[in-house]
């Protein structure tokens, strides 16, 4: 079965993966099946039920992806009373009522839209699957496998090991980036090979769960999972001692103490056995640490053991939320909204507008008080202004509202998520060259000989003056055939 | 992969102050490192990677090499002997727990070096042992070297190394290699300042990588796998980021695993064509071997949108691809195409994709003359080339959209989400956020709100209107209602969710015992953001359910998405999502 997340194809498939988006962040992955074992009881077959409505199987098969899905009308309150009848009262007297709803359908199995929800069928990608996994472990996010993978020159092909599967992120990232072809029991015996990822467990349960999501989503022959405590028994596929080798060209080791596996992770393992590295090309390392601690002695111990290039970084990353801020008087009663004066011009205007207002107010309240009063005739003009000419910036407000449509009201603003992720792990790198003997020296240099050097290649030359330099060396050749022996003496 | 160097191949040389070189590595020639010397290239031919080697002042007497190899070891032995010396954890301290040196008693004062600077030069002339002489003269010089700390002066010895030793690293010329050379010695701005991690996940985001072998499924798929889709105005970069993630990037990608062991020839001849799981490499026949033709290949390919005429693809260079005269034995002549925006979006307008060649007929074919032959075939070839490369363009269903682009990224989105499959990922990187704002802007929840309500309206007046003339036009006047809400919305914001903006920087550390701190300086600069998105094809049907839906219902999808809208009842079905 192809894996959907590798070659999804066009349609949602039957049996395979698919992750039915609900909004941003929330993403239901599910397998696509008619009926479902665990949970009969629908009408409908297998039915996903979301915030956003039900969504039966059925409307989720054969569909292409990407596509809009709408919910159905599923009736979830008389699940599993089929079968649970006779033991409870209740629910046969409330039978009688869904008995009057099914009626209503017009056949069992079909199901009808609803009058709203919806969801996007998308087929699974690493990404999407990190967000939405089952967390066993912590989990390896995007920001980080993104730039381990391309670090360790994960590419189509390359075998990586992968020790501490945990929940199974990295897992599925780096399966796509060796991903060059599903091996098949006729391989042509081709050139190259086919990329594998080899992932270590010392957890049994959590060692099961990556082997039956690996299953699940067709993965099987591109990810090897072993139950294996690699701090003691190194990386070999099978038998710890005699297994066949991996030929791993990428490590990625998420572990307590990855200083205790590296002595597996070297060219000629002392014990005898065979390494579990790739002998014809450079091996590349990156352990997932927390704690500087751990880095610490990793790092030494690399270094102890012969590794180059060592390198230590952290990866920061921030989502960035992107909105339109509204900010001014106008946007009372509007959610989201902030009701504030929105420039010094508003803010004085308003405060002036209350002032007058309040100095009414005052004269009104006790006319004989002041000494200075206004004559009543004039406070009543006034308020007559005001209250007439309030009314009349309150709909000039409102009619100008509707020639900026409300997405493009406000100013654009950009802040971080509020849940910023400060710290993940420190990321170690480090690579193992081939191993180089003296005997593969002396073979080289016979093949390429140390002094032979034909004429020191000065700056890059264009084109054109290599022709003509082509020329005037055919020319030279051709006066040295007519005059040898100028060319003599010139040597 | 990337086993050991192979002769014209381009290399990059590390050298001791961290500067790196990018080489061709000729048979017979000389590399010249400036004041570190040269070397003969056929020293570094047929060697492993990473390894770093040392420039001798008396090359071998018996085969002339002047190179050594310097074991890891060497390399790491200072730390090393660092970590052994009390574990580097609290260094040259008094029982009272301060520091027993300080920096108190030195005085910043240039007579401290006894030698003068014309010694200094005549040492450089004169000394040997790959600079480390000069380095002990230094030190023994130095008047007040004693008063140093272990670190102060394990600082002034790497300072002084990464000076005069003559020691040079060879790595393979890899994108992460090549986008570091390019972001420290080259024009940053020529490939838009993109950092080595924005690579890395611009390509997950775009969900990029190889299409796989169909060979039996592919029936059933019956939709080649793997098309991509680049926007690329960084000189080839981002193309060949994604060609290494697609494994089309490296001619000789796979051939390690055969060769190991036995000692490869330089090369067996151009005759193989490396893991392309699509076209079997064809038979070497007698003559000519049968190639698959330019830009051929079905899946698993790249599909490079370029503003001029001409794709700009320098870079590849380094990956022995030239664009101008592709290596057919490349990968990448069958699985890189090129299409003009102007081929792409009014391709009758470009000559080669709109103007037949004439066809001439064999019998009169023969009669010409070779050269006069051949330029018909080629025009013929180019002509049916373009034809096939932008229908295949035009008629979309890529797995993907990667862009890095100095135009409107808006502008590459109103065109190219469109040729996107459902479900495709989008990913486009800028080095400065205000255009990507936009962009969330434009596929904003209000914006989509707006513009499904706008379309439903348009719809029913066109209906109205088709109603009065007549019946048969009902469902016509798609492009029209389309025309008049492009003119308002720009582009069309439901075909692409959860639209996320999200910026990454790597910070690199020091560990050396005891002093392990971030570094104290790193490049600024564009911060570096990428946009990203999925392609989704919107269902009319909502748009009949949002018009009377139930009174219960309504409120409960507002309370799940309290949206900025003023109006938010009418919007609500549509606005629950992303």
């Amino acid at each position: 079965m192809p894996s959907p997340f590798l070659t999804p194809g066009a349609k949602s498939q039957l049996d395979s993966l698919a992750l039915l988006s609900l909004r941003r962040d929330q993403t239901i992955p599910t397998i696509l099946q008619l009926q479902d074992e665990k949970n009969p009881g629908y009408k409908e077959g297998k039915v996903t039920n979301t915030r956003f409505g039900s969504f039966p199987h059925s409307t989720l098969c054969d569909q292409p992806w990407g596509s809009q899905i709408i919910a159905s009308k599923v009736d979830t309150g008389s699940r599993g009373r089929t079968q649970s009848k006779k033991l409870k009262r209740k629910a046969d007297e409330l039978d009688s009522s869904t008995q009057a709803e099914d009626k209503w359908t017009p056949s069992p199995q079909t199901p009808v839209a609803a009058a709203s929800g919806f969801l996007h069928l998308l087929y699974p990608t690493p990404e999407l699957w990190t967000a939405s996994l089952p967390h066993r472990t912590q989990v390896v996010y995007t920001p980080d496998y993104s730039y381990i993978l391309h670090r360790l020159r994960a590419r189509p092909g390359s075998t990586v090991i992968e020790a501490g599967a945990g929940s199974g992120s990295f897992t599925h990232a780096s399966v796509r980036a060796v991903f060059n072809g599903y091996p098949s029991d006729n391989q042509p015996t081709k050139k190259g090979r086919l990329g594998k990822v080899c992932s270590f467990e010392f957890h049994a349960q959590r060692a099961g769960k990556v082997r039956d999501e690996v299953k699940e989503h067709g993965l099987e022959g591109l990810v090897e999972v072993t139950h294996r405590d690699v701090y003691e028994d190194g990386f070999l596929l099978g038998d710890p001692k005699t297994g066949k080798s991996p030929r791993a060209n990428a490590i990625f080791l998420d572990l307590p103490a990855p200083w205790l596996a590296l002595k597996h992770l070297v060219r000629n393992p002392p014990s005898g056995a065979e390494s579990p590295l790739d002998p014809s090309s450079p091996v590349y390392i990156c352990t997932f640490s927390p704690c500087l601690e751990q880095v610490q002695r990793t790092i030494s111990t690399l270094r102890q053991s012969g590794w180059l290039g060592i390198s230590m970084v952290e990866v920061n990353n921030r989502r960035i939320e992107v909105k339109r801020e509204r900010v001014g008087l106008e946007y009372e009663n509007i959610r989201g909204t902030v009701v504030f004066p929105k420039s010094v011009d508003e803010a004085v205007e308003r405060t002036r507008a209350v002032e007058e207002r309040s100095q009414l107010f005052r004269a009104a309240q006790n006319p004989s008080d002041g000494e200075s009063t206004p004559a009543p005739n004039i406070e009543s003009e006034a308020t007559k202004n005001t209250s007439t000419s309030k009314p009349e910036t309150e709909t000039l407000d409102r009619r100008q509202e509707p020639e900026i449509p409300v997405y493009k009201q406000g100013r654009l603003m950009t802040r971080s998520e509020i849940d910023l992720k400060n710290h993940t792990s420190y990321l170690v790198f480090a690579v193992l060259p081939r191993e180089w003997t003296e005997e593969d020296e002396r073979r080289c240099r016979e093949k390429w000989p140390s002094n032979r050097v034909q004429e020191s290649q000065g700056p890059l030359k264009s084109k054109k003056q290599l022709k003509k330099e082509a020329k005037e060396q055919r020319n030279q050749e051709k006066q040295a055939q007519e005059q040898p022996e100028t060319e003599s003496q010139r040597e | 992969m990337h086993s050991y160097v192979r002769p014209h191949q381009y290399v990059v040389l590390r050298l001791p102050s961290e500067f790196t070189k990018i080489q061709k590595i000729e048979p017979d020639s000389t590399v010249f490192l400036g004041k570190f010397g040269s070397f003969p290239a056929n020293q570094i031919i047929g060697r492993p990677f990473y390894l770093t080697f040392e420039i001798l002042d008396n090359p071998d007497e018996k085969d002339g090499s002047c190179l050594r190899m310097i074991p890891a070891a060497e390399l790491h032995a200072e730390t090393l002997i660092a970590e052994g010396e009390g574990d580097g954890d609290e260094p040259d301290t008094n029982e009272d727990g301060t520091p027993m040196r300080t920096n108190r008693e030195i005085v910043d004062d240039a007579s401290t070096q006894k030698l003068t600077w014309e010694e200094i030069e005549a040492l450089k002339r004169e000394a040997g042992g790959a600079g480390r002489e000069i380095i002990s003269k230094l030190l023994e010089s130095h008047q007040a070297l004693d008063q140093k700390t272990t670190f102060s002066l394990a600082k002034y010895m790497l300072r002084k190394r990464r000076k005069y030793m003559k020691r040079f690293t060879v790595l393979p010329l890899d994108v992460s290699v090549l986008t570091n050379h390019m972001m420290e010695d080259q024009g940053a701005a020529r490939i838009m300042e993109m950092r080595d991690e924005m690579i890395g996940l611009l390509g997950c985001w775009g969900n990029v990588h190889h299409g796989g072998n169909i060979s039996l499924d592919d029936a059933i798929a019956a939709k080649p796998n793997g098309r991509y889709l680049v926007v690329d105005d960084t000189g080839g970069l981002v193309v060949a980021a994604m060609a290494e993630r697609m494994g089309i990037l490296y001619p000789h990608d796979g051939d390690d695993y055969e060769e190991q062991g036995s000692s490869d020839e330089p090369k067996k001849g151009e005759t193989e064509q490396a893991q392309d799981d699509e076209q079997q490499p064809t038979e070497p026949s007698a003559g000519r071997p049968v190639r698959p033709a330019h830009m051929s290949a079905s899946g698993n390919s790249i599909t490079f949108l370029h503003p001029n005429k001409q794709p700009n693809l320098s870079l590849l260079k380094y990956f022995g691809y030239n664009q101008d005269n592709p290596d057919e034995t490349h990968p990448l002549h069958t699985h890189l195409k090129t299409v003009s925006w102007l081929q792409l979006l009014d391709p009758n307008s470009d000559p080669i994709y709109a103007q037949e060649p004439e066809v001439i007929p064999d019998s009169e074919l023969y009669t010409m003359k070779s050269n006069k032959r051949g330029a018909y075939h080629r025009k013929r070839n180019r002509w049916a080339r373009v034809q096939s490369v932008v229908n295949e363009a035009r008629a979309g269903e890529f797995d993907g959209l990667v862009v890095a682009t100095l135009m409107e990224p808006s502008s590459v989105l109103k065109h190219a989400v469109p040729l996107l499959a459902g479900s495709a990922h989008v990913a486009v990187y800028s080095p400065s956020i205000e255009p990507l704002t936009e962009l969330m802007d434009l596929y904003s929840t209000p914006r989509k709100t707006a513009f499904i309500n706008r379309r439903q309206q348009l719809k029913e007046q066109k209906l109205q209107q088709s109603t009065d003339q007549d019946d048969t036009g009902a469902n016509e006047p798609q492009d029209s209602e389309l025309s008049e809400l492009m003119d308002e919305f720009y582009l069309d914001p439901t075909l692409l969710l959860a639209p996320a903006l999200q910026n990454s920087r790597v910070r690199p550390w020091q560990v050396l015992p005891g002093r392990t701190h971030p570094l104290m300086s790193m490049r600024g600069g564009a911060e570096g953001y990428i946009f990203h998105g999925v392609r989704v094809i919107p269902t009319q049907q909502t748009i009949q359910a949002a018009g009377n839906p139930s009174r219960k219902k309504r409120k409960v999808l507002t309370q799940q998405t309290p949206t900025p809208t003023v109006d938010s009842g009418s919007g609500a079905d549509v606005e629950m999502k992303s």
